[in-house]
């Protein structure tokens, strides 16, 4: 059976614990507290330490889901969780106050994961604000990651099926990945 | 559990923990520093370390709490009311101040004994709580 530790990450309010309840067939780990940051997101509570989560998938393959605090004075947390990592669901806000710069901050802290299996964008709320439309999000992942193949959705965090349209999009790329390395072993 | 104004905004609560801190620090030599923080990690009030330090603590010290309570909530052991981190040189407590969304951490030289520093973390956590709870009465 394959594992895969695979990372939410996004801004605060993205969607990450409720994608990641969206998801898991066991009963999510949560590390919830009392929001007191209303102005950056209007919303009780916020995640401090990670949220946890299981999904089996192809019958034989276990992924395990870990969601990261949205806030970069939780930063320690991306690093001890990014270790472990193969790949990112990037999840964004479309109604946040600049969306493209947070895809811009967030590829920044953890697009290295790209090249440990893969990435892929989830633009989120985009039902509460329109715009900007995907084309902006996949022109400006060009612009900072050229040459990398990063998939973007438009996605509802609390729709299972959409989730898990992005996930098994990750995890192809991620055993694509995988695959290439393991070819170019061979050959070396 | 629920502050009008945010602790680490209300002047009010900061000066109540900068009280307490100076108390604490009086009691206990081998207190090395010490912090009140909110449950989401931000800084109300500190003794020693500089501001980009305390910050620093306040976030870990937010992420350790809610990792104890989700480890003692998955254990169905009830809430967890405080951590120890012993390392070779000095240990950490911190501890939650009891009925408000704010944790105390603490970080003690080895000379200290753990029963001691936790005896003084509590009554200090629980200071807090009595200057708190008589602001909003």
């Amino acid at each position: 059976m394959a594992e895969h530790v695979i990372l939410f990450a996004g801004p605060m309010g993205a969607g990450k614990t409720t994608a990641i309840e969206s998801l898991s067939e066991i009963e999510t780990i949560r590390t919830e507290a009392t929001n007191t940051d209303r102005e950056t997101a209007d919303k009780d509570t916020t995640t401090v330490a990670l949220d946890y989560g299981e999904i089996t998938v192809s019958d034989e393959d276990k992924v395990r889901l870990y969601g990261v605090p949205g806030q970069r004075r939780f930063n320690f947390m991306w690093t001890i969780l990014k270790e472990r990592a193969v790949g990112l669901i990037l999840l964004v806000n479309n109604d946040a106050a600049d969306p493209i710069e947070e895809l811009d901050a967030f590829l920044e802290e953890f697009g290295e994961l790209h090249e440990k299996g893969g990435i892929v964008v989830c633009v989120t709320r985009s039902d509460v604000a329109p715009t900007p439309y995907l084309d902006k999000y996949a022109e400006r992942i060009r612009e900072v990651m050229p040459g990398r193949m990063i998939p973007v959705f438009t996605a509802d965090a609390r729709n299972a099926d959409q989730m898990r349209t992005a996930l098994m999009s990750l995890i192809a790329n991620i055993e694509m990945t995988a695959m290439i390395a393991g070819n170019q072993e061979r050959a070396a | 559990m629920t502050e009008q104004v945010s602790a680490h905004k209300d002047p009010v609560v900061i000066a109540f923990a900068n009280e307490v801190l100076d108390g604490f620090s009086d009691v206990c030599r081998s207190l090395r520093y010490a912090t009140f923080l909110t449950d989401d990690g931000f800084e109300v009030a500190s003794i020693a370390g500089d501001e980009k330090q305390n910050r620093r603590v306040a976030s870990m010290a937010s992420s350790m709490q809610a990792l104890g309570d989700a480890v003692a909530k998955d254990l169905r052991i009830g809430g967890a009311e405080y951590i120890i981190i012993a390392a070779e040189t000095g240990y950490v407590i911190q501890m939650r101040v009891p009925e408000h969304a704010m944790v105390l951490a603490a970080h003690f030289d080895a000379a200290e004994t753990v029963g001691k520093a936790l005896s003084v973390v509590r009554l200090a956590a629980s200071n807090m709580r009595t200057l708190v709870r008589d602001k909003a009465a």
